[in-house]
This record gives structure tokens, C-alpha cells and sequence, in this order.
């Protein structure tokens, strides 16, 4: 009986783990399954305001997933995606309002991008690929661990355009005025080349080396 | 685990759900809203004084209370502009607004007491692509205004020198452009709202 009840725990840490590792890495939102891409794009030209980005989404994906698998049982499945959106876009509001009152310059800085947290598909898919089938408790950590496996990429792709882009980091100059600015970093483009060449060395090196293992 | 299909079930109940989700849903963000309101008016009106205070070149310290103390003390308010006291003379500030690429842009255009010579600008709102058009809101950007005269012409980056030059942003010439036309306004309209010509 004991062992039984032991086997069951570890089984359930074992499920928490996997759960917790996977968005990190082998199945990645932004670089495995791709998702989430318009915003990678788009706020990846300094670090200050993806961090604010990436808390903001973290804190979408955890809360969403968790409200959505506790009232999983209750949902009417002809509605789901209506309830899905709304209690999303609930979550993001308060991040806007929250912003909006108590850092009015990061809050003017990021603009429209906050309010388009709605669209993330990593939202709404965690939410439809995971929290409706399972428990709550898992269901916030893997909400977590994807914003958290799209904030570290995010971040990643920052630091690149922002340092090649401006000389700086986190807005302090970095590099001397020996350095030539490369404007294309910091523009549209930029964020295309760094995320692919990310994805491309990601994908051709680690995770294959990962499987030959 | 198929329960069975009634009208309750496929008509009536999802109805009800979705507006009691809606219900809770707006309850919290709204109750939110209102208990942050009186915070983001406060915060706005101090970036609009702080825009006021930058465009008349007036010293003070960047807190919300300094703000305050400061568009108190040396700031008075007229009739669509404000008047700033300074070592050097009455400097005049008005408020100007024009399109810019994405959106409208609005300045704080200070003047010195000629009316002709720019004390200062700031920007108060804008939509411009982040990164490019955005760097309107640099000091290098807004700085490079203060002494200068309109009409302004833009030339490349880094090389204005004549008092009538300013730097134009690198790959955001379009934004520059109406920047430069709100800026140009903004000398026109103080010489007729202030100087009544």
C-alpha cells in the first residue's frame, strides 16, 4: 500500500518535471513549434521592454491555463474558445492597467504591444492543447514553463539586436563610439535574421547533437 | 462520459456561462480600472507637466512631486499656452499637435522671449515605429531644437551645424520630415496665439 502510494507520488513529480522541462526545451514555443512569432518580431529591440513583455505573457499564460483547467469540467465545448478569449483577455488587461498606473513610461513605450498579448497563440494554445484536459496545478506550470521558454528566446534575440543595434544594453552603452550601429538590428528585419539564425543553431546543432546522444 | 443532449444543456446553459464569465470577467477589470484611476490621471497630467517643464528649459527633479513643485512654482497658465520664468526672461510654451506616420504627434514647443528662438521640446505623444520614428523621443533628437530657429531644414544625421539645421533620424526620414513640419507650425502659431500677429 505504501509503495503503491510512493510509486504515485513520484510518478506525479516525474509528470511535473516533464511538464516543467518540455516548453523549455524540445518542444519550445518560439523555436520548435514556432509560435508567438509577430511579437518576438516586434519587441525584440531592447531588453528593457521585453523583459516587461515576456513578465506580461508569463503571467497571462500561467493565470489563463489555471482558470481555464479549473473551470475545464464546466465549460459548454461549443463556447469554449469565446470563455478562452475573454478570461485571456482579462489577464492581459490587468497587466495593462496595472502598467498603465505604476509605470506610466514603460506602459508608453510598449503601446500597443500589451494589449496584443490577446493574440499570442501561446496562450491560446497551451490553453487548448493542455489546460483543458488537465488539472489545475499542472496546468499553471505548464503555463509558466511556456512563457518561460518564450522569454528566454525573446531575451536572447534582444540582447543581440539591442547590443548590435544600439552599442547598448538595457539602455547603458556598452560598446565604445568606435562602434557603427546596425540600424537594420533594431528594425524590422533585424529581428527576422537574429530569430532565424537562433532557431537554425538551435535546431541544426543542439537538438540534433540531443537526439544522436 | 456523453451526457445527454437537451435544450437546457445545448441552448440555455452555455448562455448562461458565457454571461456569468462576462459578468465576473468585467467586474474585475473594471473594479480595477477605478481603483487605479485617480493614479493614471495623476501620472498623465505629470508627463503633460514634464513636457512643460522640458520645453521651457525650467530645471527641476523627476519625481511626481517634483513635477508638481516645480510647474507650480515657476509656471503660469494662459489662455492654450503657459508662460515659464527663467534668468533670461519670459519663455513662452504652447502645446502643438500634427500627423506624423502612424499617428498624431504632440509637442510642447518653448520659446524665449523673441518668440523665434526655441527654448526647448518635448514630446508628449506619439506613435511612431519603435526603434526608428520613435527616437523622436531621444534628448539628441529633442535637445538639438533648443537655440535654434524656424523655418528648420533637416539634413543627415550627425551633421547639422547652422542655426537653422537639424539632424534628420536615419532610416526614419518620413517621420523626420513631419516632425519637422509640426515643429516649423509650432513657431507660426506661437508668433499668432502669443505675439497676436
Amino acid at each position: 500500500m505504501q509503495n503503491e502510494s510512493l510509486e504515485v507520488s513520484r510518478m506525479a513529480s516525474k509528470l511535473l518535471r516533464k511538464t516543467f522541462m518540455e516548453p523549455l526545451g524540445k518542444n519550445n514555443p518560439v523555436f520548435v513549434q514556432i509560435l508567438g512569432i509577430c511579437s518576438t518580431l516586434a519587441v525584440t529591440n531592447k531588453l528593457q521592454n521585453t523583459m516587461v513583455m515576456t513578465l506580461g505573457v508569463m503571467f497571462t499564460t500561467a493565470l489563463s491555463s489555471l482558470t481555464i483547467s479549473i473551470l475545464r469540467n464546466y465549460i459548454p465545448s461549443r463556447i469554449r474558445m469565446m470563455v478562452e478569449t475573454m478570461v485571456i483577455a482579462t489577464f492581459v488587461i490587468i497587466v495593462d492597467i496595472v502598467l498603465k498606473a505604476f509605470y506610466p513610461e514603460m506602459w508608453k513605450q510598449l503601446g500597443p504591444y500589451v494589449g496584443l498579448i490577446i493574440t499570442n497563440c501561446i496562450i491560446m494554445g497551451r490553453i487548448e492543447a493542455f489546460a483543458l484536459q488537465n488539472k489545475p496545478m499542472l496546468s499553471l506550470v505548464d503555463g509558466l514553463a511556456s512563457g518561460l521558454g518564450y522569454a528566454y528566446v525573446l531575451l536572447a534575440i534582444a540582447f543581440v539586436r539591442e547590443l548590435l543595434g544600439t552599442g547598448s544594453l538595457w539602455g547603458f552603452q556598452i560598446l565604445g563610439s568606435w562602434w557603427t550601429n546596425w540600424s537594420i538590428m533594431i528594425m524590422p528585419p533585424g529581428g527576422f535574421f537574429v530569430l532565424a539564425i537562433i532557431i537554425w543553431i538551435i535546431r541544426e546543432k543542439i537538438m540534433k547533437e540531443a537526439k544522436n546522444d | 462520459m456523453k451526457a445527454k443532449r437537451t435544450f437546457y444543456s445545448e441552448r440555455i446553459y452555455p448562455l448562461l456561462f458565457m454571461f456569468a464569465v462576462t459578468f465576473f470577467c468585467i467586474l474585475i477589470t473594471s473594479g480595477l480600472q477605478l481603483a487605479t484611476e485617480d493614479r493614471a490621471t495623476a501620472n498623465e497630467l505629470a508627463f503633460t507637466r514634464r513636457a512643460i517643464l522640458n520645453a521651457g528649459g525650467v530645471a527641476f527633479e523627476n519625481t511626481t512631486e517634483g513635477i508638481e513643485e516645480a510647474f507650480q512654482s515657476k509656471i503660469e497658465e494662459q489662455d492654450g499656452y503657459y508662460v515659464a520664468d527663467s534668468n533670461s526672461g519670459k519663455r513662452y510654451i504652447i502645446p502643438v499637435e500634427g500627423p506624423g506616420l502612424w499617428g498624431a504627434i504632440t509637442i510642447m514647443a518653448g520659446f524665449e522671449e523673441d518668440l523665434s528662438t526655441f527654448s526647448g521640446i518635448a514630446i508628449v505623444s506619439q506613435n511612431e515605429t519603435p526603434g526608428l520614428g520613435a527616437r523622436i523621443e531621444e534628448p539628441w533628437f529633442t535637445e538639438q531644437f533648443r537655440g535654434k530657429q524656424a523655418p528648420f531644414t533637416l539634413v543627415e544625421e550627425g551633421t547639422a551645424d547652422a542655426p537653422t539645421e537639424v539632424d534628420a533620424i536615419t532610416g526614419a526620414t518620413r517621420t523626420s520630415e513631419y516632425f519637422k513640419n509640426i515643429t516649423n507650425r509650432a513657431a507660426n502659431d506661437a508668433k499668432r496665439i502669443i505675439g497676436g500677429e
